[in-house]
């Protein structure tokens, strides 16, 4: 398989995350849905980390679904659990009918964003040496094991596009290099979402946004000067005003 | 007509729905050498394919697909094929280039709810509210 990966050979290491489908009913049969909706937003929250079997058919999303039911039954926890499947269909179902057209703009920006023409990200962005603890971690994440979670995914799209001024573009190639639910339409739509060219508005978060939801470990170990500690209103004016 | 069924990115179990439905078929998964050569996955990414591609197919092979598939079949005496469907538009173009060589069945894939034909919605809160129901509420 060599010149089919994108690492050097000494590089190439496994994933965490094992592949299969004996190692995915294990991981469903592990997953309790209880406490879903309350701590979901949370990186160290009670989400399932069943998007890699989910993406590649390993598991089945219907199997998914009736599993929590059966377990579970209909509660407040299940039904949040299965709106969030239920996102998985809706960017497959654009995907039927856009096809690769999900890898253009589907809507005029509503914010200003940049010209979109590079190929990539930056080196020191993809290589985690921004000096940004919480997105160099991200990073590490992503290339170490090839999963993140929502929020991580939410917050590293809107630093590239928004705060950076780097088109979703190269952002959506990176993550589909890694993620080992990397997904045509989930990922572009995704990224199209954060950068308001599929939603009515962009996607920003600040510095008490990360700490609520992803703890404040990081900060405390970040020197760097923060572009992340305002509020909302001054993050737009900062990063919107023409 | 001895059947076999092709195995793609979206369909990497033994329960798939194509093999579901040929239970007794054979099965052959493609790493498309093309395609990876310029996708540029990382290896983790093409590991856990290959993982849950070993479990799932009787035969994993590389190169071409449609290349691979066909001379899998001659080799495995398979006349037609079963595939599940899937919304990419490789794996459309895939299966045409097939049938114009062998017989394709496309079974459906597995859905959480059903989508009726023709129905547009370009945001999620809406397509949830109008489809979400058959789920939460039906069964
Ligand atoms: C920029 C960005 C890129 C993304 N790229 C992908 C991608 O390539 N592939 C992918 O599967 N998801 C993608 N997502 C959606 C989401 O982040 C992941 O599906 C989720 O984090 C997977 O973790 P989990 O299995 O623990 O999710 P859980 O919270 O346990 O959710 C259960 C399942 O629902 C589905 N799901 C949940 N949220 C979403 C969502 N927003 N969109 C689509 N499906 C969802 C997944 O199949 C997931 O396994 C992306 C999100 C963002 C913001």
């Amino acid at each position: 398989m060599v010149g089919m990966y994108c690492e050097k050979i000494e590089e190439a290491r496994e994933s965490v995350h094992v592949g299969g489908r004996k190692a995915a009913l294990e991981a469903l049969e592990k997953f309790r849905v209880q406490g879903y909706a309350s701590t979901r937003n949370k990186l160290k929250g009670n989400v399932s980390r069943l998007s890699f079997y989910i993406r590649h058919g390993v598991l089945g999303i219907r199997e998914v679904a009736e599993s929590v039911r059966e377990r579970f039954g209909k509660s407040y926890d299940a039904v949040k659990f299965w709106q969030e499947l239920g996102w998985r269909q809706f960017w497959r179902h654009l995907y039927g009918l856009w096809g690769d057209g999900v890898y253009e703009d589907r809507e005029a920006a509503k914010v200003p964003l940049g010209n979109g023409a590079e190929e990539e990200l930056p080196r020191e962005i993809v290589e985690g040496r921004t000096g940004l603890v919480c997105m160099d971690e991200t990073v590490r994440e992503l290339v170490e094991t090839g999963y993140l979670h929502n929020h991580a995914r939410m917050w590293f799209a809107s630093f590239v596009v928004h705060f950076r001024k780097l088109g979703w573009k190269a952002g959506e190639r990176f993550f589909y290099r890694h993620l080992l639910d990397g997904d045509p339409a989930s990922n572009a739509l995704s990224w199209q979402w954060v950068a308001s060219t599929f939603s009515h508005r962009a996607y920003l978060f600040n510095r008490e946004n990360i700490q609520e939801n992803g703890g404040k470990e990081w900060c405390e170990r970040c020197t760097a000067k923060c572009p992340f500690d305002a509020t909302y209103p001054e993050l737009e004016r900062r990063l919107f005003s023409k | 007509m001895k059947t076999g069924v092709w195995l793609h990115g979206d369909s990497l179990s033994k329960e798939d729905p194509a093999l579901r439905r040929h239970p007794e078929a054979r099965s052959v998964f493609v790493f498309d050498r093309p395609f990876l050569e310029k996708a540029g996955l990382s290896f983790k990414r093409i590991f856990f394919l290959y993982e849950s591609a070993v479990e799932a197919a009787d035969e994993v092979r590389v190169g071409e697909t449609v290349e691979e598939i066909l001379e899998w079949m001659r080799q495995e005496g398979v006349e037609r094929l079963a595939v599940t469907e899937s919304p990419s538009p490789r794996w459309r173009e895939t299966v045409e280039r097939l049938r114009q060589k062998v017989e394709v069945e496309v079974v459906p894939a597995e859905v959480m709810v059903t989508v009726p034909e023709g129905y547009r919605v370009k945001r999620f809160t809406p397509f949830w509210k109008d489809l979400g129901g058959e789920w939460v509420d039906g069964i």
